[in-house]
């Protein structure tokens, strides 16, 4: 087992290269890549980590701040987050970043941890004739069962769907609905969507603290890039499906490319020029993490495996991976110039590829869920993971740490030096084969012998079930019918228990008719004969 | 779009507007949520989540419907997902995506029909999608309708160049026996498809080089797609027969050792390997594995064939007519099976059964040389010269049209060795016949020297040959020594040295059909 060992040596090696810093298996947290965020909120130079956590999923969703091992600050939010970004809104001293939390159709700004702005998603358009319904229902010109009759119609055919509230008028019962039509037709009808991912995007200057506009995917296939300032919109474009993960690159008022996966399975890039998708990558299996590393984009895939594409949409790679893609994230060391993708696996372990070569491997004690790297306190190197089961794992890398890349595949395979596990032969089998040699043929007569003498009694058994009808068989093919008599009791009278089976699987038989034969000195039997 | 709040979240929810209707929850709204567990493949959280959104909205979100009805065809619940979907079709009767599930799910259950009737639907609501024409020639060539197939996997084609598509195409061509077009379908996949899908672009080349029978070139992709990816069972059990084929058994053993190590229950990996140990002459090691692959594939007779060849070199004949007789059942209509139950019958002393095994074999041959000239040495053995030199005469008719037509212009020397001795035997003039094809001084010379000694030789049982061979060192001895001693035994070992070629080509075939179909 060659393989064992040469990973285990590759743990071994990969657990030098990283210092325990924390683990905490209950910290709580529920969360994923998106949700989380490194940032120097104080301005201090000190980065905290920044957490939306999706509590149990219905209650306890908060915003968890942690500085060091411990949590700084909670606040409760109103909904899940689907995702939280860490941005400079404008250029006033001291220069300390907003939190974007995206969470229903809102985004919520927060500053100095506090609560400070929200931005709601501009509503959709309205279905006319759908307002004009309602409208009429408003003035009472129509009562509830035509309503539902003329929103049945809408719905059927309209270019446009609608709203919550007539879909919810339809599924009523006839008696809830006039409470229904009174207590909702004062107001506006709306048709609301909600933000599925959010990005950032640099102005108007590619430095590190430069003011970056949001960028927002919504539910309904749009994507928004917002004033950093104003929260106006700045562009829109669409996209033929509801996008999931969003990679922003460039600066909105210089060129910028946008590398949305979308839940159709595709990956769309969105340039500054046209409102539409520019490029498409049609990938064979959902995409769960997409990554941007230098000028190319690494995305992994359900079907376990791991793409690389070039920015306009051309596969340059392919590595398979030992198991489901869980979270991904990117590691940046600029001051070493090294970056690589970390790659979450449903196997515990986190694997660390540049390029397409698995370059390091990291054992975790759980699945973990989200990934984050970056600079966390004073330290660079920080890798930040949290676990299915809420933990929360910090790691830091060791200043010492050297990443070789190595070609993965070096060499034969292991497997060919393994021996073959031919079956062996016993002293036994060998000595009747020199006797089948020897004897042969009068082993094969005796076969054929015995053979003949089994074809005649299995010919004599067969002829004697026959004569004696025993279990009764059918023969001809329109009416395949299996017949079995049994006597129950020991007499005088006893019962005989006659079983008629249909054989065919679509043939029915009709029209039969059973007559019993037999000795009427002995035996005397009600129905003789009946259909 | 701003709006004016500026409260803190929290304060938000603690001051509810009693008059105000109540605002309705977003029927998508945790969409997001949804398929990121699904694509995590966290089903259970993902469908604790689908629960409460589908009791949440009454069962109106159409995304949480739609990923349900994924999870329970995951879990085999083909039916109930096929109601899913179509009551999602219902939700959003514009959407192509939610009628193409259902048809999926009604080809999953083996309804083919209709689920072309559904896919046909879907296509009249989105055009272009290469997914559904693809979907349709699948499901046509599963109801036999092999010309819409083409018609709609070319149409597939149109839209977008998927590998599939090229696959399936290829597939329905060599299925219809046309394997011209089949050619033209992997060439043009060859040229089309990207660089980056390496694998399949050997598949197709490898099968393309295949069917213009240029083993050689099929060979040099094997081994580059090897190096691509260097534990691809198909690949290796591909490349090791075509060693084995050119007696690299070695090599081939060497390659195996990677593919049983991932592989380990696959018959036809241990069949080759089985015979790669008969070719190095490791009889015993060659039956054990045969007979595990025998096990693994009770009714493959190819696995089978080869144990009865195995035996017949171990003189094992009573065990030999058995395999063979099994294989004969399992494949009625090949003529070697028949030659060489014949061979094993006359060493059992059944001398009519022998002669009819033999007439039903040249019955059904057509081109195979060794039947002729076993039958032909098999009468010669009874007695019966005249039969015997007609069963000459039609392997040298068949030597002829073979030569003719340039299919074949070098024969086993073993073969024409054996044939020179029994024409010498019968008189038959053989000199003229062979000095055609035999052009090779060599032949002529072995044939001279060999002349007298099977001339002079009496033409009996082999008794002697199994008392020198009875010793359990005697799996080593070389077939050429026991070729030399008796005229009859050389008929079975140039067949044992044909036989194979045959055998092992069959199964390169195999394998790259399934891992073509693994590909889809």
């Amino acid at each position: 087992m060659s393989s064992v060992s040469h990973e285990l040596k590759d743990t071994s090696v990969a657990s030098s290269k990283w210092l325990d810093a924390h683990y905490d298996p209950v910290a709580n947290l529920y969360t994923f890549s998106s949700c989380i965020a490194l940032s120097d909120l104080h301005g201090d130079g000190e980065n905290k980590l920044v957490v939306g956590d999706l509590g149990t999923g219905v209650c306890n969703v908060k915003l968890k701040v942690y500085r060091g091992t411990g949590v700084l600050s909670e606040s409760t939010l109103l909904d899940l987050p689907t995702g939280l970004v860490s941005f400079l809104m404008d250029l006033h001293e001291p220069r300390t970043p907003a939190i974007a939390v995206a969470s229903g159709p809102f985004i919520y700004v927060y500053k100095n941890l506090r609560p400070y702005f929200k931005f709601t998603l501009p509503s959709l358009e309205v279905n006319p004739l759908e307002q004009d319904v309602w409208s009429q229902a408003k003035e009472d010109m129509i009562d509830p069962m035509t309503l539902k009759e003329m929103l049945e119609g809408l719905r059927d055919k309209a270019e446009i769907p609608l709203s919550v509230r007539s879909l919810r008028f339809l599924m009523l019962e006839p008696q809830e609905m006039e409470n229904f039509v009174l207590l909702h037709k004062e107001q506006p009808i709306r048709r609301q969507t909600v933000i599925t991912c959010i990005g950032m995007l640099k102005k108007n200057m590619a430095d590190e603290d430069a003011v970056s506009c949001l960028v927002i995917g919504t539910e309904n296939g749009d994507v928004y890039i917002l004033d950093p300032e104003a929260f106006t919109i700045l562009y829109k474009m669409s996209l033929p499906s509801s996008p999931t993960l969003m990679d922003v690159t460039g600066q909105f008022d210089v060129e910028f490319r946008i590398t949305v996966a979308c839940r159709n399975g595709n990956i769309y890039i969105l340039r500054r020029d046209s409102p539409k998708p520019k490029y498409c990558i049609e990938l064979s299996s959902h995409p769960v993490g997409l990554v941007r590393m230098g000028k190319n984009v690494v995305v992994g895939c359900t079907h376990e495996t791991l793409h690389g594409y070039t920015q306009k949409g051309k596969k340059l790679w392919t590595a398979y991976l030992p198991a489901p893609v869980t979270a991904m994230a990117l590691m940046d060391l600029p001051t070493r110039g090294f970056q690589a993708v970390l790659v979450g696996l449903a196997n515990c372990e986190v694997h660390m590829y540049r390029d397409k070569n698995l370059i390091s491997t990291i054992k975790t004690p759980d699945v973990v869920t989200s990934i984050c790297f970056g600079r966390y306190g004073r330290e660079d190197g920080t890798l930040i993971m949290t676990t299915k089961g809420g933990g929360l794992i910090v790691k830091i890398l060791k200043r010492t740490a050297v990443f070789d890349d190595r070609d993965s595949a070096p060499g034969p395979p292991i497997a060919q030096s393994i021996r073959l596990n031919v079956p062996k032969k016993t002293k036994l089998y060998v000595d009747q084969t020199l006797r089948e040699r020897e004897n042969a043929v009068a082993m094969h007569r005796a076969f054929q012998m015995d053979l003949s003498r089994l074809r005649l009694a299995a010919a004599r058994a067969y002829v004697k079930a026959l004569e004696s009808s025993l279990t009764p068989m059918s023969a001809s093919l329109t009416e395949p019918l299996k017949m079995n008599a049994v006597v129950q009791g020991l007499g005088p009278s006893f019962k005989l228990t006659l079983n008629i089976q249909n054989t065919a699987s679509c043939r029915p038989v009709m029209n039969l008719a059973i007559s019993f034969l037999y000795d009427e000195n002995l035996y005397s039997m009600r129905t003789a004969f009946f259909k | 779009m701003k709006t004016d709040v500026q409260l803190p979240a929290a304060t938000d929810l603690k001051k509810p507007r009693p008059k105000k209707a109540p605002e309705l929850p977003i029927l998508e709204r945790r969409n997001w949520l949804i398929h990121l567990h699904y694509i995590r493949k966290d089903y259970e959280t993902c469908k604790a989540i689908i629960k409460e959104q589908l009791h949440e909205t009454q069962g109106m979100c159409e995304y949480a419907v739609y990923v349900q009805a994924l999870i329970m065809r995951l879990e085999g619940k083909i039916q109930q997902s096929l109601e899913l979907f179509q009551s999602c079709a219902i939700l959003n009767p514009k959407s192509s995506d939610n009628l193409k599930q259902v048809a999926r799910s009604l080809f999953l259950l083996g309804k083919h029909k209709a689920a072309i009737e559904v896919y046909n639907e879907a296509a009249r609501l989105n055009q272009k999608d290469w997914e559904i024409s693809h979907n349709l020639g699948v499901c046509y060539i599963y109801t036999k309708d092999f010309r819409s197939a083409e018609e709609q996997l070319n149409l597939a084609l149109q839209l977008n160049k998927h590998d599939l598509t090229y696959m399936m195409l290829g597939k329905i061509h060599l299925l219809q026996g046309d394997t011209e077009k089949a050619i033209d379908v992997y060439k043009s996949a060859v040229e089309y498809v990207s660089i980056h899908n390496l694998t399949f672009k050997h598949t197709c080349f490898i099968l393309y080089t295949m069917l213009l029978g240029k083993y050689q070139k099929a060979f040099e992709h094997l081994g580059n797609a090897l190096t691509y990816d260097p534990n691809n069972f198909k690949a290796i059990l591909a490349a090791g027969s075509m060693m084995q084929t050119h007696g690299d058994y070695d090599v081939a053993m060497n390659k195996y050792r990677v593919a049983a190590y991932s592989v380990p229950e696959s018959p036809p990996l241990w069949n080759n390997i089985g015979m790669c140990f008969f070719g190095k002459k490791k009889y015993v090691a060659a039956i054990s594995c045969l007979k595990r692959a025998n096990y693994l594939s009770p009714f493959d007779w190819k696995i089978l064939y080869n144990l009865g060849l195995v035996h017949l070199t171990m003189q094992q004949y009573a065990s030999a007519f058995h395999f063979l007789s099994a294989a004969i059942n399992l494949r009625p209509r090949m003529s070697e099976l028949y030659m060489l139950l014949a061979v094993a019958l006359t060493n059992l002393d059944d001398a009519d059964n022998a002669r009819r095994s033999y007439e039903q074999a040249v019955q059904l041959d057509e081109s195979n040389l060794l039947v002729n000239l076993n039958f032909a040495v098999f009468l010669y053995n009874q007695g019966d010269k005249k039969a015997a030199l007609l069963q000459f005469q039609e392997m040298e008719r068949k030597v002829n049209t073979q030569v003719d037509s340039n299919i074949n212009t070098e024969f086993d020397p073993e073969l024409v060795e054996m044939a020179q001795k029994l024409g010498a035997a019968l008189q038959a003039g053989e000199n003229l016949y062979w000095s055609k094809p035999g052009k090779d001084s060599k032949s002529s010379q072995r044939s001279s020297s060999s002349k007298p000694s099977s001339s002079q030789q009496p033409l009996g049982t082999n008794q002697a040959l199994g008392q020198a061979m009875s010793s359990a060192a005697g799996y080593s001895k070389s077939m050429q020594i026991t070729a030399g001693a008796e005229p009859l035994s050389p008929s079975t070992s140039c067949h044992l040295h044909r036989s194979v070629h045959p055998n092992l080509q069959s199964q390169i075939f195999r394998c790259l059909f399934e891992w073509c179909i693994i590909l889809m």
